[in-house]
């Protein structure tokens, strides 16, 4: 038992230094959801908010006219986006996203192990495939939850909304989520031999995944058939806790809590580890 | 001496494919034991099996009296071993490819640190601790998994083709280490290579593989003298199957196809004369004609009538690269 925490330990060692040994590519990593919150959240921040609302002529004749409807029309994103500006919802949904993509990437580095032969080394190791493939899940989990926690703290240039002493309680729903997504990777990863291959799935699944959870816009004002999705989709628990409490309020539809989202994403994350580990045994196990 | 490796009757079959074909070998505690064979001859898919790395199609392999199959994780920690292609992390310096290694294994602290300093010392990568791996030369790396395969102290150490791709300087220090290993530590080495100069100035005892079987096996002198002195190759115009009979003064005498004849002799140069005088006498005429003391080279054409540095047939896929996924 102590032997497979030693080499538990050891692969989360290695996961967490080969992330800190490329400390170029960890800018790569901030530098791209940094672009969307900059340019996507200012630029449709303005949009959704009264002040760039021209006057419409003959409305500036009653002022008080013009005052209710400005109020009506803040309150309404207001409501939209959980009582708070539209920068302030979009990041704390690009905080999630950093985690996500950082998780399905990491999926590949199973692939890189076993073209640079790094893979033997762990199997022919005494310790059981199951806790080899756990120490690096959980190991590219805690990066992607430090890329996205470098994601908040960087967001608190562009929004003074967020409450930062929920931190903590918020990046503990994004390790939990990465753990599951990380694990979806690996499975991934384990079935298409090539990086192109993999490259083009990845793609191909984040997206739709990505516009489906309520990153950019509430999943409440989807049309119905896309809220029929995301109500599948894990990733939209993931955002809307994230969101619960780094804004305070609630964003989703009427049954999504904190708690709920917690229940669902640990039986999510239980399903997809199981999968990754079985993944792997039946990858390198050969008759 | 008792016994450590015991391999008996292994077969390994990949599909249609039959990579290790009956081979049965008993290697002894404290040994150096080469496989020699060219590529594809079934010696690295006998390796990973021992290794535990592949399961046996039948047969039986037991390692430190463990079986493979049924307690892989004990034979784990009874064997070091190297890889024919590179297992190291590039990305990592040697320092962390070392640490990551014992930690692996269950060795922690101040004992895991003074080993990896000591062994990175042996194998002269001292001043290349921490340097990550990407900028090693490739004898370097060699040497690093060297080292590596001894942190957690095994038993038996494996080296799988531990000179192949190596310049002659880098080939000469892995020589120099695996001697040293043999004189200073308590550990049983098997090896396997495809160079008969590395079997036989390294092993103690030589197996010589080839299309899954084994051979012959003993020490390089035994093996030699199968063939007694001199071995004398001569090449003639015409390929007549029962040319042999002439040659009655020989120890033996073999057609190897083509015109080829193998004599064993016990002087090549006295016994030259007499058989060009007897190729005269019959009309023929001899276009090539070599002699050599026999070494490892010549034990395997006299085996397999191919010589063992052409015989490149197609090369063996590394096991783990035959799976759809990798």
């Amino acid at each position: 038992m102590s032997s497979s925490l030693d080499a538990l330990l050891a692969m989360l060692y290695r996961q967490l230094k080969r992330w800190w040994s490329a400390r170029s590519r960890v800018i790569m990593t901030v530098l791209n959801p940094l672009i969307w919150m900059v340019f996507l959240g200012l630029g449709w921040g303005g949009i959704f908010s009264s002040q760039n609302i021209p006057n419409i002529p003959g409305l500036s004749d009653i002022p008080a006219m013009a005052e209710v409807i400005r109020k009506a029309i803040d309150s309404y994103f207001k409501q939209t986006f959980g009582g708070v500006s539209y920068v302030t919802f979009m990041v704390t949904g690009i905080a999630v996203m950093t985690a996500f993509m950082g998780s399905f990437i990491s999926g590949i580095s199973v692939i890189w192990d076993k073209q640079f032969g790094f893979l033997k080394e762990t199997l022919v190791a005494p310790a059981p495939r199951s806790v080899i493939i756990t120490g690096r899940i959980v190991g590219d989990s805690i990066v992607t939850t430090l890329q996205s926690m470098i994601i908040v703290l960087l967001s608190t240039v562009l929004t003074s909304e967020l409450i930062l002493t929920n931190i903590p309680l918020a990046m503990a729903y994004v390790f939990i989520a990465s753990l599951g997504f990380t694990s979806l990777g690996v499975v991934l990863s384990l079935r298409f031999s090539s990086m192109e291959g993999f490259q083009m799935v990845v793609n191909l699944l984040t997206m739709p995944l990505v516009f489906m959870s309520g990153v950019f816009y509430p999943v409440t004002s989807m049309p119905d058939w896309m809220k029929a999705l995301t109500v599948f989709n894990p990733l939209t628990y993931a955002v809307h806790s994230v969101r619960y409490w780094l804004v305070g309020s609630s964003t989703g539809f009427n049954y999504m809590n904190p708690w709920t989202d917690l229940a669902i994403l640990l039986g999510f994350t239980t399903a997809a580890l199981s999968l990754a580990v079985r993944a792997f045994k039946k990858a390198t196990l050969e008759d | 001496m008792s016994d450590i490796i015991v391999v008996e009757d292994l077969v390994k079959k990949f599909g249609d494919l039959v990579a290790v074909n009956g081979v049965s070998l008993k290697i002894r505690k404290g040994e150096v034991f080469a496989l020699l064979g060219p590529n594809g001859a079934g010696k690295t898919t006998t390796i990973h099996i021992i290794s535990t790395l592949l399961k046996p199609t039948s047969g039986k392999v037991s390692v430190a009296g463990y079986d493979v199959v049924r307690s892989p994780d004990q034979v784990r920690k009874k064997i070091g071993i190297v890889f024919q292609d590179p297992s190291l992390d590039n990305q990592l310096t040697g320092y962390d490819n070392m640490y990551i290694h014992g930690r692996l294994y269950g060795l922690r602290g101040r004992e895991l640190h003074e080993k990896i300093v000591k062994l990175l010392d042996l194998v002269e990568l001292k001043d290349f601790t921490y340097k990550k791996v990407m900028y090693y030369s490739g004898g370097m790396r060699r040497r690093l998994e060297i080292a590596r395969s001894l942190l957690h102290e095994p038993e038996i150490l494996i080296l799988d083709e531990p000179t192949i791709g190596l310049d002659p300087q880098s080939r000469a220090r892995i020589w120099e280490y695996i001697r040293f290993l043999k004189k200073s530590y308590d550990i049983t080495i098997l090896m396997t290579t495809h160079y008969m100069d590395e079997a036989e100035e390294l092993a103690d005892r030589v197996a010589i593989m080839d299309r899954g079987k084994i051979l012959a096996m003993g020490t390089a002198e035994e093996l030699k003298s199968m063939l007694g002195h001199d071995v004398i190759y001569v090449t003639l115009n015409n390929d007549n199957g029962d040319i042999c009979h002439f040659f009655n003064f020989t120890k033996s005498c073999r057609s190897l196809g083509g015109g080829k004849i193998e004599l064993v002799v016990d002087n090549a140069s006295r016994a030259l004369p007499e058989v060009f005088r007897v190729v005269e006498v019959h009309g023929l005429r001899i276009t090539e004609v070599s002699y050599r003391r026999p070494t490892l080279n010549e034990v395997f054409l006299h085996l397999t009538g191919r010589e063992l540095r052409d015989s490149g047939e197609s090369h063996t896929t590394p096991v783990l690269a035959r799976r759809r996924w990798m």
